[in-house]
């Protein structure tokens, strides 16, 4: 009998024992083979370094991986293997997918991300400093200068671009003729916009018309994005607002602004050319709607253009068929006489540490990100997604250069503004973006939506943010 | 008495006492074995991440800091909760969610769905059950898809299309418009079945001859259902309460889905899951939504502390008087 209970007693035991066993952490993985014993010198051997990439895009960005994998067939210092992942999910589910790696050691060598993640993630630890990589290679000298400001954090610079774009205001061509517009008026708007003279009261009054006459339905006059984006800043900038105050490294909300931004997006509700309750709308019901001609106005981005082509526009003859109708323009301002503008937001590839990554794969992964910062490559993935290229050379290359959305919206580059590179962005972000909702849904009046909004600024971030 | 011969009574006292020692220590380490495992799950998955997030909430620890540049804050987090402009709205909005989904489905609808299928044909109540138990095998992303497509704007939506257009109720979406009344049906037809099997499991257990008591005294379906059925389901209920109570406080998969926490749908955990986890331009605030996370735990605890003296726990797990005669 006592033997049977202390078998059972050593049965519960290494039954105790494997569960804990099977719990316990994960063996970190081993380091890479190579360039890990001598990081500044190429390995003399063939040894094969394996670099992984993670990426986000969705399928016809899917040259943001592939470009990499690829370009591991020019590096010439090392022998690469590359693999990765193309991330679909939202951004928020794959920086913290990263995030989450990094802190556990098992980050990819390389990471691509908006620009904005720069500060965040070089002060965590999780990337490295870019400058000395970018030195090393030639290929670097061929990005736009002003490309590498979006990488900058106090001083250094910490990725390199992979694409950029710019955020247009796309508007019917067809509706606007049956509105009574000539012509040569319809080609003149995008340079009307581009001076200041048609501002976003112009816009919403155009829009109203064409409900007024039938020509759209009734909350189809201007559609914006239906769900939470950096877009929606660009009218804050359009009525004079400013994020970043670059001499003090302090974020900035501009009161004024901030409340006839929110004013705007009330508006556009109330005078009947958006629908009541659409921030929450599907975006498959989105991009259906506009890429069939539906709207009158609507702002979106250029990489959409690749996306309503290849799965909503396919049968009516894709990029042609949206030639037919879709003209597009900057951002108007709010003020006359104001040029127009437009967010571009940077991706950049950035190199993770040994910390995050657990390997000393940094220099292999230098080799590639210069193969990969090519025309050849990069225009794969510019003309493949109709994203804009990040090279000077691009502007001649004729793979490039004739590609006629890319060519005819380069222009907006000399219009165009980033968002800051600070640490607290994010929840700065999170906080105009609620108030905007609560604005637009009529929960509350733009100036208290905008009075709260500084508040909770104020509270949550305190001195990081100044109020102007 | 020298000094050898009281170490040898020593000695024998110590013999003798020995077995009995031995004898309660065995009897102490039995039900420590049984318990053993369960205390093992506690302490791993529970005590201890506790413990890690309260530590968590005293710092400033976020992306930004990564685990080695963050800083000491004390109670600042806390602070900061007590002066946020959004803590009541998210509280109140967090009791209106729980108290309306607990006492509409999780509890009420539970209960009623329960009764009905125990008072129809055996088969017949199987499968409206069966059919109660659809939303929760659904995936949720499927789930949630689905109701936004029932409540998209017109042409889209099945409610402008037909429910309410043919009414001649102006179409919109209905989501943005309505946020609480989807946030508590898609909660709700979720939650309704936990509580429909605990019930239904709980009726179906009561002795036939309480029944046929009942019916011999000529009692009606609602006083067999007032005066017997509820009064047995006591424990059942307060566990159903209780655990789903504790369960919707700290939910939030469906509202995350649904709104995102916009239209004023933001409820305390999804607060505590946004600030720490899922920022939409990254830079995360482990601290502070460490220490929301914490004033959610401190609440639950409480509640659940209300519940059991409320329904007078102790008495409910004592052992059946019938077995002890």
């Amino acid at each position: 009998m006592r033997i049977g209970r202390w078998r059972w007693v050593g049965i519960a035991l290494m039954v105790l024992s494997l569960t804990v066993a099977a719990c316990a952490a994960p063996t970190p993985a081993a380091p890479a083979t190579g360039v890990g014993e001598a990081p500044a010198a190429p390995p003399e051997g063939p040894a094969e370094v394996e670099l992984t990439v993670w990426v986000q895009g969705n399928e016809v960005e899917h040259w943001r991986l592939d470009g990499p994998i690829l370009a591991a067939e020019q590096v010439t210092d090392y022998k690469l293997k590359v693999t990765g992942i193309r991330d679909d999910a939202g951004w928020a589910d794959y920086k913290k997918k990263f995030t989450l790696a990094a802190e556990a050691g098992e980050a990819p060598d390389i990471v691509l991300s908006g620009h904005e993640d720069v500060p965040v993630w070089a002060n965590a630890g999780y990337i490295v400093e870019f400058t000395e990589c970018k030195a090393r290679y030639p290929e670097f000298d061929d990005v736009i200068e002003s490309l590498w400001d979006s990488t900058m954090w106090q001083g250094k610079i910490w990725a390199v671009p992979q694409d950029t774009e710019a955020r247009p205001m796309f508007f019917n061509k067809t509706k606007l003729q049956e509105l009574g517009w000539s012509e040569e008026e319809i080609a003149a708007l995008p340079d009307r916009i581009r001076t200041g003279d048609f501002t976003l009261d112009d816009l919403i009054a155009t829009a109203k018309e064409a409900v007024e006459k039938g020509v759209v339905e009734p909350g189809y006059g201007y559609w914006h994005r239906p769900r939470k984006g950096g877009d929606f800043l660009q009218y804050y900038f359009s009525y004079g607002g400013r994020l970043y105050d670059p001499e003090q490294d302090k974020l900035v909300v501009v009161r004024d602004a901030l409340e006839k931004w929110y004013a705007f997006q009330r508006r556009v509700v109330e005078e009947g050319i958006t629908p009541a309750n659409f921030i929450g709308t599907e975006w498959s019901i989105w991009h259906d709607t506009v890429s069939h001609g539906k709207a009158l106005f609507w702002n979106g981005g250029i990489w959409q253009w690749a996306d309503w082509a290849a799965n909503y526009v396919k049968d009516l003859g894709g990029q042609e068929y949206l030639f037919s109708f879709v003209g597009y323009a900057l951002q108007p301002s709010g003020v006359k006489g104001q040029p127009g503008g437009t967010l571009s937001h940077p991706l950049v590839y950035m190199i993770t540490s040994e910390k995050a990554s657990g390997k000393k794969n940094q220099d292999a992964a230098c080799a590639l990100l210069a193969k990969t910062t090519t025309p050849e490559i990069n225009t794969l993935h510019a003309v493949g997604s109709t994203h804009l290229g990040i090279l000077k050379s691009q502007a001649n290359f004729p793979e490039y250069a004739n590609d006629r959305l890319l060519s005819e919206t380069l222009y907006m580059l000399d219009y165009n503004y980033y968002q800051p590179n600070h640490v607290m962005y994010g929840p700065y972000f999170d906080i105009v973006w609620d108030f905007m909702v609560k604005a637009e849904n009529g929960e509350m009046s733009p100036s208290d939506a905008a009075r709260g909004a500084v508040e909770l600024l104020q509270t949550e971030l305190g001195d990081v943010v100044i109020v102007e | 008495m020298s000094e050898s011969a009281s170490t040898a009574q020593a000695l024998e006292v110590g013999k003798a006492r020995y077995p009995e020692e031995k004898a309660s220590l065995r009897s102490l380490l039995s039900p420590l074995l049984f318990m053993a495992p369960a205390i093992v799950l506690v302490v791993v998955f529970f005590f201890i991440p506790v413990v890690i997030v309260l530590v968590i909430s005293l710092t400033d620890m976020s992306t930004a800091t990564g685990f080695n540049n963050w800083k000491w804050v004390q109670f600042d987090n806390y602070l900061r909760i007590a002066t946020h402009p959004n803590t009541l709205p998210v509280l109140r909005n967090t009791l209106m969610y729980v108290a309306l989904t607990l006492a509409l489905f999780n509890v009420g609808m539970a209960l009623v769905i329960a009764l009905l299928t125990t008072h129809i044909p055996r088969r017949s109540g199987f499968l409206f059950r069966a059919l109660w138990l659809l939303p929760r095998l659904t995936p949720s992303v499927v789930y949630i898809m689905m109701w936004k497509y029932v409540a998209a704007d017109a042409p889209y939506g099945i409610l402008n299309q037909h429910l309410l257009g043919p009414l001649g109720i102006p179409p919109t979406n209905w989501l943005p418009a309505q946020p609480w009344i989807f946030v508590i049906l898609t909660n709700g037809f979720i939650g309704a079945s936990f509580g429909m099997v605990i019930f239904t499991s709980a009726i179906e257990s009561i002795p036939r001859d309480y029944m046929v008591a009942a019916l011999v005294d000529g009692c009606s379906l609602w006083q067999r259902i007032r005066y017997l059925i509820l009064p047995l389901l006591r424990w059942p209920l307060l566990f159903v309460t209780t655990y789903q109570t504790l369960s919707l406080l700290t939910s939030f998969e469906q509202i995350l889905l649904l709104t995102e926490g916009q239209f004023g749908t933001e409820v305390w955990s999804l607060w505590a899951y946004q600030r720490a986890l899922s920022n939409y331009w990254g830079n995360f605030q482990w601290g502070f939504g460490a220490a929301l996370a914490a004033v959610l735990v401190l609440i639950g605890v409480v509640m659940a502390l209300v519940y059991m003296r409320y329904f007078q726990f102790n008495q409910l797990v004592q052992e059946p008087k019938i077995e002890a005669l």
